[in-house]
Order: structure tokens, then C-alpha cells, then sequence
């Protein structure tokens, strides 16, 4: 189960729309908010392109035992810096929370070993959701089963896998 | 003397001709009956019959006014306002809780746009307030704690120890000494009791 911790990046699905504020799942025990106003060029009259079911990457404004958590599109210089809405097309899927702060550390060989593979598109939640998309659906499902794999495989075991699907 | 039983409603108390119906009695075929569950009053007045009443409660209850200060506990906080249950009137304890919300400008008196609820209340503090309106349909009163003797007086930290005030902002724990945000009232000197 993910905790909400100030300043983590997450990928959370759209699921209400009310008004000015978006309601979004984030994998918590609660709903986090997210305001209309909380993109890179978002004014009242300029309304950000935002659907129930859209997939968002943010980050926590807000985050403690006492309140409800609340998400923004935007750092603190006024920026987007990578986060919004996440294109069309593309796979979500969960893996455990020690695999991605794995991902996450720098020089990972996963990561490196994969791009040797298809080039592919990659966003890392912290809240255990992770979104891929390669050229060809089965490319992408090929990198979805291997990063699946990896939370118990080996590096030999990897390194085998990988063998295996670029002799293909 | 005014003899007090328990009554419950619809019970038939006497006879029209022994006393008359008072409050939270009706009168019904010559019978005097009870309209309330609560205790028996039976008032003797000199000209004419008797007069028998059931009343609820033995004291009325006591209601906040706009200006009094109340003694309240925060149940929830929101980035827009905090809930509390409004415990004391002045130095009376109520019997049932009523509801009550301070408004995030509310809270301070000078630099109302910078107020942050989680650095100035969390649930479970006690704070005192001064209630500036009676409230709308929910019967939520409006409290504020724009003053320098009013707001938290009571707090516990993440360790579960009371917290002490440094200032009008900080409360530390004694035994963490970690320092937690609060919108600290200054209470008159007589009142602390160490």
C-alpha cells in the first residue's frame, strides 16, 4: 500500500471531474486532489485538456496524516518539467514499491540493458505504477513482462531473457 | 413540593378534572396526557386546579452567542477551514457537542493570505475561540481565533506528549523536543496551572 509523501512523483488516474478540482487515485487509502490551476500555463480561461480515465504524472503538494493529499502538474519555478498529462496509447502496470526506487537509482542496469532492446517511452511512479510504450504493442509488452520479471529474477536470469527475446 | 417521575409519551397522566395540562402535555377525552418522555412537574397553583408539565431537561440548555468565547476540540482539518466540537461555553461544560468551523482567514488576525490550517490546528487540539456567527442551515457555528488570547491551548505531538509553547507560532515536545506549528493562544498568567 503507498503512503503519499510530500514531493514524490506519481502517476495517478483521473477519476472524478468536479468543477475546478480533478479527483485522482494515486494507489492510497485516499483520493488526492488536483486543481485545474496546477498546469504549466493554466489560467481560468485556459483550461488544461484533462478526461475522466486520463492518466496524470505529478507530484505531492500536500501530503500528511491529517489531510487529504493534493497533487500539481507544476514545480515550484512555474514549470512542468516532464509532468501532466500522459500521451495516448501506452501500458500501465503495477510492480512493488523496493522495484522502483531500484529503477530509480542512477545507472540502473535494468534500464540501460533494456534500451539496448527498442527504443521505448518510460514513466516510473512512486506509488508502484509504471507506464511504457514502444513502437509496436508487442514490443511493449515484451518490455512490461521483462520489468514484471525483474522483481525476482537475477541479473543472469535477465541477461539470459534479454538474449533470448533480441535473438528473436 | 414538585414531585418528579419519569414519563413517557403518551402516557395518561390524570384526569382533566384533578390538574390542567402545562407543557409537553395535551388533553384528550377528559384525560391529560403526556406529549414528551422526561419528568413529572406538578405545579400547585393557588386559584383554580393544579397545573401538571413534563419537561425534558432540568436546566434549558445553553447556547453559544455571537461573541462568547468557547472552549473547542479539532476533529478535522482541510486546507480551507478546521471542524471542531465546541466542548465548553465560558466555563461551562455542555452536555451535548455542537459543531463549529474556522475559517482559514479566520484564524489570524494580520496576514491572512499566508495562513497555512496544518501549521495552525491539527486534529485533537484544543483551542479557544470566539464565536462571530451563528451559522448557516448545517448549524456549523463560525468561530474565529483572530485574537492574541485566542487559539490553541492544548496540543499533543507526534510522540503523544503535551506539548509545550515557545512562541506564538511554535509548540515543542519535552521529550522529543521536535518543534510542531501551531496558532498558540496567550493565555493570562492567572490560568496556568504548572
Amino acid at each position: 500500500q503507498y503512503v503519499p509523501v510530500k514531493g514524490d512523483h506519481v502517476i495517478g488516474i483521473v477519476t472524478a471531474k468536479t468543477g475546478d478540482l480533478f479527483k485522482v487515485d494515486v494507489g492510497g487509502s485516499e483520493l488526492a486532489s488536483l486543481s485545474y490551476l496546477a498546469f504549466e500555463g493554466a489560467t481560468k480561461r485556459n483550461r488544461p485538456n484533462v478526461q475522466v480515465g486520463d492518466l496524470i504524472y505529478g507530484q505531492f503538494l500536500v501530503a500528511n496524516k491529517d489531510m487529504e493529499p493534493e497533487l500539481v502538474c507544476i514545480d515550484s519555478s512555474g514549470r512542468a518539467s516532464g509532468m501532466g498529462v500522459i500521451g495516448q496509447d501506452g501500458f500501465l502496470f503495477k510492480v512493488s514499491l523496493g522495484l522502483i526506487r531500484k529503477l530509480l537509482a542512477p545507472k540502473c542496469e535494468i534500464i540501460e540493458e533494456l534500451s539496448q532492446l527498442y527504443p521505448f517511452e518510460l514513466v516510473l511512479g512512486m506509488n508502484g505504477r509504471i507506464w511504457v510504450k514502444a513502437k509496436t504493442v508487442q514490443q511493449t509488452l515484451i518490455i512490461v513482462n521483462i520489468l514484471e520479471a525483474c522483481e525476482y529474477m537475477t541479473a543472469e536470469q535477465r541477461k539470459q531473457a534479454l538474449a533470448k527475446v533480441s535473438g528473436n | 413540593p414538585p414531585v418528579s417521575a419519569a414519563r413517557l409519551a403518551g402516557e395518561r397522566l390524570c384526569s382533566s378534572g384533578e390538574a390542567s395540562g402545562g407543557s409537553g402535555t395535551y388533553t384528550r377525552h377528559g384525560f391529560v396526557y403526556a406529549s414528551l418522555a422526561g419528568c413529572l412537574r406538578r405545579s400547585g397553583a393557588e386559584s383554580g386546579l393544579p397545573v401538571v408539565s413534563v419537561v425534558r431537561d432540568a436546566e434549558a440548555q445553553l447556547l453559544p452567542d455571537v461573541g462568547a468565547v468557547v472552549t473547542c476540540k479539532v476533529c478535522s482539518i482541510n486546507s480551507r477551514f478546521a471542524k471542531v466540537h465546541i466542548l465548553y461555553i465560558g466555563s461551562t461544560p455542555l452536555k451535548s457537542t455542537f459543531r463549529g468551523t474556522i475559517r482559514r482567514e479566520d484564524i489570524r488576525a494580520t496576514e491572512k493570505d499566508k495562513v497555512e490550517v496544518y501549521k495552525s490546528f491539527r486534529p485533537g487540539d484544543i483551542v479557544l475561540a470566539k464565536v462571530i456567527s451563528l451559522g448557516d442551515a448545517q448549524s456549523n457555528y463560525l468561530l474565529s481565533t483572530a485574537e492574541n488570547e485566542l487559539g490553541v491551548v492544548v496540543a499533543r505531538s507526534e510522540a503523544g506528549v503535551q506539548m509545550v509553547p515557545i512562541s506564538w507560532c511554535e509548540m515543542q515536545c519535552p521529550r522529543t523536543h521536535t518543534k510542531d506549528f501551531r496558532k498558540v493562544a496567550r493565555v493570562q498568567p492567572q490560568f496556568l496551572q504548572t
